[in-house]
C-alpha cells in the first residue's frame, strides 16, 4: 500500500458518471483514510453546494450526464466553491486539459488514478 | 502446499491473467484497496464494470449499425469504455479500445467494426475467465497467506 496520510479527516467528493470509475476512486480515496461522498452526474454536484455541502477536495470527470463535467466545474466555481478541485480524464488531451482548466479544475489527473500522486495532493491537503 | 490446494489453484490462476495479458497492475490496485472493511471490493467493481459496459457495448453495436458512421459519437463511447476498463486493469480489452478509436480517428469504418468484433472476444473472455476466479475465490474461502506475488 502506497504510504500516505493514513490519519487524515479529509472529506472528498467523487463526481463520475461510470460506476466503476466512482467505486475505484472512492476505494482509493477511502484507502488513505479519506471520507468519501460520490455523485454521478453533473446536476446532482452542483445541488450538493448548492444546498451547502463542503468538501476538501472534489474529482470530478470531464464526461458526465446530465451536465458534463467542464459546465459543472464553471458552475460550482461560480458559486464561490474554492475547494481544490481535480479534473479526471480517461486519455489526457491538450485541448481538454486546457479547457478543463479554465473551467476551473486546479490540476489535471488522468485514469486510472496514480495513486503516489493522489497520496501527494491528500499530503498536501493535510499540511494545509 | 498442495498443488491440488485451492488457494495454490487461485493463485496460480491468478498469476495466469498477468502472465498471459488479460489483466495489468491496475488490478493489483484494486486488490490493494481489499480489506476486512471491503472483502468483496474487487468482486463488486468487476461486476459494476460488466454491468455498465453492457449498457456502452449496446450503445455502440447500435451506433455501427447506422449509416453514415458518427465517427465522433463512437469516438466518445469507446472512450468512456477505455476508461473503465482501463480502471479495471482489463489490459486487452484497452488494447482493442485504442486501436478502435485510432480507427476513428482515421474515418476507417471497417476498421472500427473489425476491432469492435475483437473487443467483444476478449472482453467475453476475460469476463468467463474473472466468473471462474470469483467462484473459486468462494470455494477457497479467505486466506491469511494469499499467494499475491508484488
Amino acid at each position: 500500500m502506497v504510504a500516505g496520510p493514513r490519519n487524515c479527516s479529509l472529506t472528498a467528493l467523487v463526481v463520475d458518471g461510470d460506476t466503476t470509475s466512482n467505486m475505484i476512486e472512492q476505494g482509493l480515496l477511502r484507502s488513505f483514510g479519506v471520507i468519501t461522498c460520490g455523485v454521478d452526474n453533473g446536476r446532482a454536484a452542483i445541488d450538493l453546494f448548492a444546498s451547502g455541502a463542503k468538501f476538501d477536495l472534489i474529482l470530478i470527470d470531464l464526461i458526465l450526464p446530465v451536465i458534463n463535467g467542464l459546465e459543472t466545474t464553471r458552475q460550482i466555481r461560480a458559486m464561490g466553491v474554492k475547494t481544490k478541485m481535480l479534473g479526471v480524464t480517461a486519455c489526457s488531451r491538450e485541448r481538454e486539459e486546457k479547457a478543463f482548466l479554465a473551467a476551473g479544475v486546479d490540476e489535471f489527473i488522468e485514469k486510472p488514478l496514480d495513486s503516489n500522486r493522489l497520496a501527494s495532493i491528500l499530503m498536501e491537503l493535510n499540511a494545509n | 502446499m498442495d498443488r491440488n490446494h485451492p488457494h495454490r489453484q487461485l493463485a496460480l490462476m491468478r498469476q495466469s491473467f498477468f502472465d498471459q495479458g488479460y489483466l495489468d497492475e491496475q488490478f493489483i490496485q484494486l486488490e490493494e484497496l481489499q480489506d476486512d472493511a471491503n472483502p468483496n471490493f474487487v468482486e463488486e467493481v468487476v461486476t459494476s464494470y460488466y454491468r455498465d459496459s453492457a449498457r456502452l457495448i449496446l450503445n455502440i453495436e447500435q451506433a455501427l449499425e447506422k449509416k453514415p458512421l458518427d465517427f465522433n459519437k463512437l469516438d466518445g463511447y469507446m472512450h468512456q469504455f477505455k476508461g473503465s476498463s482501463s480502471s479495471i486493469g482489463a489490459e486487452k480489452v484497452k488494447a482493442e479500445c485504442t486501436q478502435f478509436r485510432e480507427y476513428c480517428r482515421a474515418g476507417n469504418g471497417e476498421g472500427c467494426i473489425r476491432t469492435f468484433q475483437q473487443l467483444k472476444k476478449e472482453y467475453t473472455t476475460l469476463k468467463k475467465k474473472l466468473e471462474a476466479y470469483f467462484q473459486l475465490a468462494r470455494q477457497a474461502g479467505p486466506s491469511e497467506t494469499a499467494c499475491r506475488p508484488k
